[in-house]
């Protein structure tokens, strides 16, 4: 055995089987986004559940050779690859977070004034503008609303409809939906301070009715069948909402309600957050269309609390009882984060005047709302 | 909130700007024409039964299939085959406008310079298609066919076009008994976009002022329905019933509870000490005072958690 052997045989493996020889500078790069994720998660903790393994995710997939997002020779789906396969491809994960999400939820804001849903709806107006604006920067129609639906703030919602729609674009729409919704207390105080006088900000709102137990257990039965009735291709996410909800409020199967809430949902999570993750190879996102989605899901987001705190005082025109328009930029998803905004800016104004109860009104109408955007989105393109 | 703003304005900002610099920079501007990649371009396969030849097709901007069927009259329908656009690409025309694809039709056996009917059939066209034409000879390329857009049962719309051999719409441009004729139907994407988007959002209005009014009326039901339960709660046993016995609390073997105690203890003080006082008690309530908005505060966060959705 010759040296030169020797060396040869180094070298075929350096070459084959290390990743060293095979690394890109694209690849170091998204590592680094990896880790700028990862600071922002835990060092900022902004969103942590799901940065975490988002970022983790992106760290992993961007190493060279790693078998993990590719197939194997008898074609089955690496490990990575499968929990992408199976639940986002297979749009599983999505609807089950709803369901954890139904499990958490008490709707009694909500039934107790209903008003706050026509809140939720006209926060859902940056979701139509940034799908024009998207339009005129060459992304297609699908596309464009897979990127408007980032305004909705909410995440589950928005892996569904992208993992439809233009799955290519589904680790930057996630990514850009957890970093805003984390930034709402950055985002939303400006304008909802922009858009409101002192005095409008002063208006102090009735104490919220009872909501019995009978009419919680009922209203996911009501706002089912309303929906779904409707809007049929909403079906995978109100249904399993509604359905977590209804296991919360029936009280006999408190085992499946509280599994639904931590354990199913903590597993979810990490797999959803590890497959968003992977989606983001080097050569897939480091291109323009990332950075404009960035842009637009800003951009989604002020139009959207614009929205909420304008259709807020478009409805006060005609109420009796006005309805403190700070309580209208909580239509943006986002629960509680942006009912907590709310509450914060009431109490900056007034120090008595505690608006989280009637902020989570449209806080809850904004889940519903951008539920059935997305809905929307689906019916126009079947 | 000023720590808020500080952060806002220095550490992530600048790391934001870094990062969209970074990639800025190292990503070439090639970049541009990955983003006008045409990802949805239609791809038809073709059967054909008898005299009738179907294009089976995913469109622009859909999920599911769709069929167009494709029949001549006056002559006979040889083939009908997918064209790629970026073959007919011209200013004039956007292939967004373009969602189901073009065609090249191609008509035999008709008599040298002859007239044949064209009838194209879907239900994915609507009653605004045009069949645009294309005809590279010409000096204008692109031209609407002035197809007929006829009404057929079952939400079918038929895009008829009379083609003259040798005529315009021939590509060929000779009088052989034989057309070419290449073209696809036209929708305006800007009046889809548009239009679909104004219908969907009111729609989400409606839909949820659809829920508002159910919650509303359900809420009508369950407030009767529980006042009613509680007034028939509060009624008075009827006189002619024997009246209970009021049962005594038994207190001779508990003692009071150090809360109790303290409580009269605070009334008797208060009360004692308001006698004595000469003026009126001063007590303000426009101004809570730091242990009242603490107290406050702490069951604000304790019905907080309740929604607390970190977790997802």
């Amino acid at each position: 055995m010759s040296w030169d052997y020797v060396l040869e045989l180094i070298k075929n493996i350096l070459v084959t089987q290390t990743g060293m020889p095979n690394l890109l500078i694209k690849q170091v790069i998204m590592m680094l986004v990896a880790f700028f994720f990862l600071y922002l998660a835990v060092g900022k903790k902004y969103e942590p559940l799901l940065l975490v393994p988002i970022g983790f995710g992106i760290f992993l997939v961007n190493f060279p050779l790693a078998p993990l997002m590719g197939y194997t020779e008898h074609g089955n789906p690496e490990l990575l690859r499968a929990f992408y396969r199976y639940g986002v491809e297979w749009e599983i994960i999505p609807p089950m977070i709803f369901l954890g999400l139904g499990a958490m939820t008490d709707f009694g804001p909500l039934i107790a004034n209903p008003k706050t849903l026509i809140v939720g709806a006209g926060a859902q107006l940056g979701v139509f503008i940034t799908y024009i604006g998207t339009l005129f920067f060459g992304f297609t129609l699908k596309e464009a609303a897979s990127v408007a639906i980032i305004g909705g703030a909410d995440g589950p919602t928005t892996i569904y409809l992208t993992a439809k729609l233009a799955p290519q674009l589904l680790g930057a729409n996630a990514l850009a939906a957890y970093s805003y919704m984390a930034m709402v207390p950055l985002i939303q105080p400006p304008i909802m301070r922009l858009m409101t006088t002192p005095d409008q900000r002063r208006i102090k709102m009735r104490q919220l009715r009872p909501v019995s137990d009978r009419e919680k257990l009922l209203f996911p039965l009501i706002a089912a069948i309303l929906i779904i009735i409707l809007i049929p291709a909403v079906a995978p996410l109100m249904g399993m909402f509604m359905f977590g909800n209804f296991m919360r409020e029936c009280g006999v199967v408190k085992r499946l309600s509280e599994t639904a809430q931590h354990s199913l949902m903590n597993i979810i999570t990490i797999l959803l957050g590890l497959s968003v993750g992977a989606t983001m190879k080097a050569e897939v996102f480091l291109s323009w269309k990332p950075l404009l989605i960035f842009g637009f899901g800003l951009m989604d987001f002020i139009v959207c609390t614009f929205g909420g705190i304008l259709t807020v005082h478009i409805m006060n025109f005609f109420l009796k009882e006005k309805i403190n328009p700070l309580i209208g930029s909580a239509g943006v998803s986002a629960v509680p984060m942006a009912a907590r905004v709310s509450n914060s800016e009431g109490l900056k104004a007034v120090p008595t005047n505690f608006l989280l109860m009637h902020a989570m009104g449209p806080n809850l109408a904004g889940v519903i709302g951008s539920a059935a955007a997305a809905g929307m989105f689906i019916a126009m393109f079947q | 909130m000023r720590k808020i703003d500080f952060i806002f304005l220095s550490k992530d900002h600048m790391l934001w700007l870094f990062c969209l610099l970074l990639i800025l920079i190292l990503n070439p501007c090639r970049s541009w024409a990955t983003f006008g990649e045409d990802r949805e371009k239609p791809k038809p396969v073709f059967t054909r039964k008898d005299d009738k030849i179907t294009a089976k097709l995913l469109p622009r901007a859909k999920n599911t299939s769709v069929l167009i069927d494709f029949e001549v009259s006056g002559a006979k329908l040889i083939e009908v085959q997918g064209m790629d656009f970026e073959e007919a690409d011209r200013p004039e025309v956007n292939h967004k406008d373009f969602k189901s694809a073009l065609f090249m039709i191609e008509i035999e056996a008709l008599s040298p310079g002859g007239e044949a009917k064209v009838s194209i059939t879907s239900d994915f066209f609507i009653r605004s298609t045009q069949y645009w034409i294309f005809n590279q000879n010409l000096e204008t390329a692109w031209m609407d066919s002035k197809a007929q857009n006829l009404d057929r049962l079952d939400q079918v719309q038929e895009l008829v076009i009379k083609v003259k051999d040798g005529g315009p719409f021939d590509s060929d441009g000779t009088e052989n008994g034989r057309i070419i004729m290449l073209g696809g139907p036209k929708d305006s994407f800007w009046g889809y976009a548009l239009g679909t988007l104004f219908i969907r959002y009111f729609g989400i209005f409606i839909v949820l002022s659809i829920l508002m009014l159910g919650m509303i009326f359900s809420g009508k039901i369950f407030q009767y329905l529980e006042g009613k339960k509680a007034k028939a709660l509060s009624k008075p046993a009827p006189q002619s019933a024997p009246v209970e016995k009021a049962e005594k609390p038994d207190v001779s073997n508990k003692g009071i509870s150090p809360e109790m105690a303290t409580a009269i203890a605070v009334a008797l003080h208060l009360h004692f000490s308001g006698l004595r006082s000469s003026g009126p008690m001063h007590v303000s309530r426009l101004r809570p005072t730091a242990w009242t908005q603490q107290g406050r505060a702490q069951i604000m966060s304790e019905r907080l958690l309740m929604y607390n959705r970190d977790k997802r």
